[in-house]
């Protein structure tokens, strides 16, 4: 009767799995299958591409469309390839994200921990700043960078993605540090650490997986913007995501198929790398609601 | 010289909750002060008032004669310890309780000297390299603990701190808070809701309800003369016994009528504790009188003048080790007694108690305070 029955469960349990397996499996294959074809088609020759089907291995491997990519490929008028946009993103990106990352942390630290009159409708209307298409911010933006004197600037560009990201990084530091006992800071208070310190000492370095977050987050929306980018870039400030659609859209010539891919995917490289590598806590932040004390 | 001051402080959140109103307390150097009262009387809001963690509205804090009312925590000379310990997360034993120095700018030597004083007299010297999440409920408590007493403060408040522990450790470490108390003879502001807590630790009680001081004395003075049946019924466990009675007067005496469930009636003697009772003659009052004071007949007691004997059918039997709780009724509401083990009698039969009114107090039972 026991046995019968346990073996019943086991029966289940495997038809379940299978099941399970099987979609998680397909939904893989699915969300991979462009990136495979991607792959394949940049190391295959021009010739090889017209002869063959998407998913085909190369008939020779070539590296020749990655160099092309990268330093010789025209976008638009000149033909210098996409690395020297590459670099333009970096210089957005990383100022960018951490300064936003770091006024964030401040401002949840502000809301949640040393709250003044008014700033619950405070946070609510930077909640609504989440909620504002870009398309709406586009002509007062340009308007002020053009004011500040710094449109067609790096430093507008970081000015813009610093503006726009703060309402998502605060509200994620806000959503972490309501979680965190006030005590803490209280505890901290009479011990007569200053408000500086408190956050420096006490509520930072418990603050790992929400940083990580948010860092990620960030990276990953200011590095594939192309709106802002193509808007308050121009020529030598331009993002790789413009530089990339301008490679695709040049229309002399033959469309180079490998090259394209291989710009695709060094300009998508980065965000890919670093869910890679920091996915886990991604996944790990988002759900840790609280420290344990 | 009064340690601390509390002087006609009041609080209001919001400009509309008003959740202090209107506390006066004062203690001396080196007393331990209780502040108990159900949840949401404004315990921990005075508590972080006094520590300058809550602004007050009104009125005004002393420390040491001193007006601190408008200064910073810091600036206050006091350590709290949290219910929920509020150890720093990312920091070991160590670091946590040498943080509050290191904040006063004590030298690194002196830090270190002081971190393991405090270690060796809470017994926590082989956790100090461990981090919050690696210690017990137990020892989380004791670090806290340590966390405060490192500073050396003019004042320790301690807000319910043992309330998060299990039953035994809370016994244990109420002893301990009582001897370091002797040991140290400092200083004590310590909240909870549990009154043998309060009974045990204090010098002196403050009982609060709805952000008032309804009492404020020692412990025996709360426990004998209680100012109202709050007061009464919150201390005491299990609690004193309410009986409406009407006051006559038999032979020249004043005496309380009540009357069993069998129908027979008694007059109980006020004697001595009835002397503020002469206008109520023909009323009805609150007849306080604790458990232990209607207890099984004893020879040597049922003699005195303010001991009668009461026979009625019991209720409710409950043994609880050392004694047994009868219920019986009295006047119609339901009495509590406390017996000795060998003489309770099972549920529903007749059994003679005798009690004892030199410690039975009375309420007026329209205001419900003392008379
Ligand atoms: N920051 C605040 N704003 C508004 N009301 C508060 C605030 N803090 C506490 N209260 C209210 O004050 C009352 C007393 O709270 P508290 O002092 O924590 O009670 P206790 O510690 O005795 O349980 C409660 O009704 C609580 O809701
Ligand atoms: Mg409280």
């Amino acid at each position: 009767m026991v046995n019968h029955h346990m073996a019943q469960r086991t029966w289940g349990f495997w038809i379940n799995r299978g099941i399970i397996h099987a979609l998680l499996i397909s939904a893989a294959l699915f969300y991979l299958l462009p990136l495979v074809v991607m792959l394949l088609t940049s190391f295959k020759t021009m010739d090889d591409i017209r002869a063959g089907n998407l998913i085909s291995f190369p008939a020779e491997f070539v590296i020749e469309p990655w160099i092309k990519a990268w330093s010789s490929a025209c976008t638009g008028v000149k033909c210098e390839g996409v690395g020297s946009y590459f670099f333009n993103s970096v210089q957005i990106v990383v100022p960018a994200v951490l300064i936003s990352t770091a006024l964030g942390a401040i401002n949840g630290y502000v809301l949640t921990k040393w709250r003044f009159r008014g700033s619950e409708l405070f946070f609510g209307l930077l909640l609504f700043g989440c909620f504002i298409p870009f398309q709406v911010v586009l002509l007062p933006m340009a308007q002020t960078l053009g004011w500040l004197g710094i449109a067609n600037t790096t430093t507008g560009l970081v000015l813009v993605h610093v503006a726009y990201g703060v309402a998502f990084t605060t509200l994620f530091f806000r959503n972490f540090y309501v979680n965190i006992p006030s005590e803490l800071v209280k505890a901290a208070q009479l011990d007569g650490a200053g408000f500086f310190k408190i956050f420096w000492r006490i509520l930072l370095p418990i603050s790992g997986p929400i940083i990580v977050v948010t860092i990620i987050w960030q990276t990953t929306q200011i590095w594939n913007d192309f709106l802002f980018g193509v808007v308050y870039g121009s020529g030598e400030t331009q993002p790789i995501t413009v530089a990339l659609n301008n490679l695709v859209n040049t229309s002399t010539g033959v469309k180079e198929y490998n090259v394209h891919m291989a710009a695709a995917i060094i300009a998508g490289l980065p965000t890919l790398l670093v869910y890679v590598l920091a996915g886990k806590y991604f996944v790990r932040g988002l759900t840790a609601g609280s420290v344990k004390g | 010289m009064a340690a601390l001051e509390i002087d006609n402080v009041r609080k209001v959140f919001g400009g509309k909750t008003e959740v202090l109103k209107g506390i006066n307390i004062s203690i001396e150097n080196g007393e331990f002060l209780i502040l108990v009262g159900p949840s949401g009387c404004g315990k921990s809001t005075l508590m972080n008032s006094i520590a300058g963690l809550e602004s007050i509205t009104d009125g005004q804090i002393r420390i040491g004669g001193e007006d601190v009312s408008g200064r910073s925590p810091k600036d206050r000379d006091i350590a709290m310890v949290f219910q929920s310990y509020a150890l720093y997360p990312s920091m070991n034993v160590r670091d946590n309780i040498a943080f509050g120095l290191e904040m006063r700018k004590v030298p690194k030597e002196d830090r270190l000297n002081e971190v393991n004083r405090v270690a060796k007299m809470l017994q926590i010297e082989h956790l100090l390299d461990r981090k919050p999440s690696q210690l017990s409920g137990g020892q989380r408590q004791r670090v806290a603990m340590g966390r405060a007493l490192a500073r050396k403060p003019k004042i320790y408040l301690f807000d319910e701190p043992l309330s998060n522990l299990d039953a035994k450790l809370r016994v244990e470490m109420r002893t301990e808070i009582k001897k370091l108390h002797q040991n140290l003879g400092t200083t004590i502001v310590y909240v909870t809701h549990d009154q043998i807590e309060a009974m045990t630790l204090a010098d002196r009680i403050a009982v609060m309800k709805d952000g008032i001081v309804q009492q404020f004395g020692t412990p025996q003075e709360i426990y004998d003369e209680p100012a109202n049946i709050f007061v009464a019924g919150f201390m005491g466990s299990p609690a004193m016994n309410f009986i409406p009675a009407p006051i006559q007067k038999e032979q020249g005496q004043l005496v309380a009528k009540v009357t069993t469930a069998g129908g027979q009636t008694y007059s109980l003697p006020l004697g001595k504790r009835g002397e503020n009772l002469e206008k109520y003659e023909g009323r009805k009052v609150i007849l306080g009188v604790r458990p232990e004071r209607i207890s099984e007949v004893n020879i040597t007691e049922v003699e005195r003048e303010d001991v009668v004997v009461v026979k009625t059918k019991t209720e409710i039997v409950e043994p609880t080790g050392p004694d047994t709780l009868i219920h019986i009724t009295l006047n119609g509401v339901e009495v509590g007694c406390r017996v000795a083990p060998d003489s309770a009698v099972k549920a529903g039969e007749d059994m003679e108690f005798m009690v004892d009114l030199s410690k039975a107090v009375f309420f007026d039972s329209e205001t419900e305070a003392r008379i």
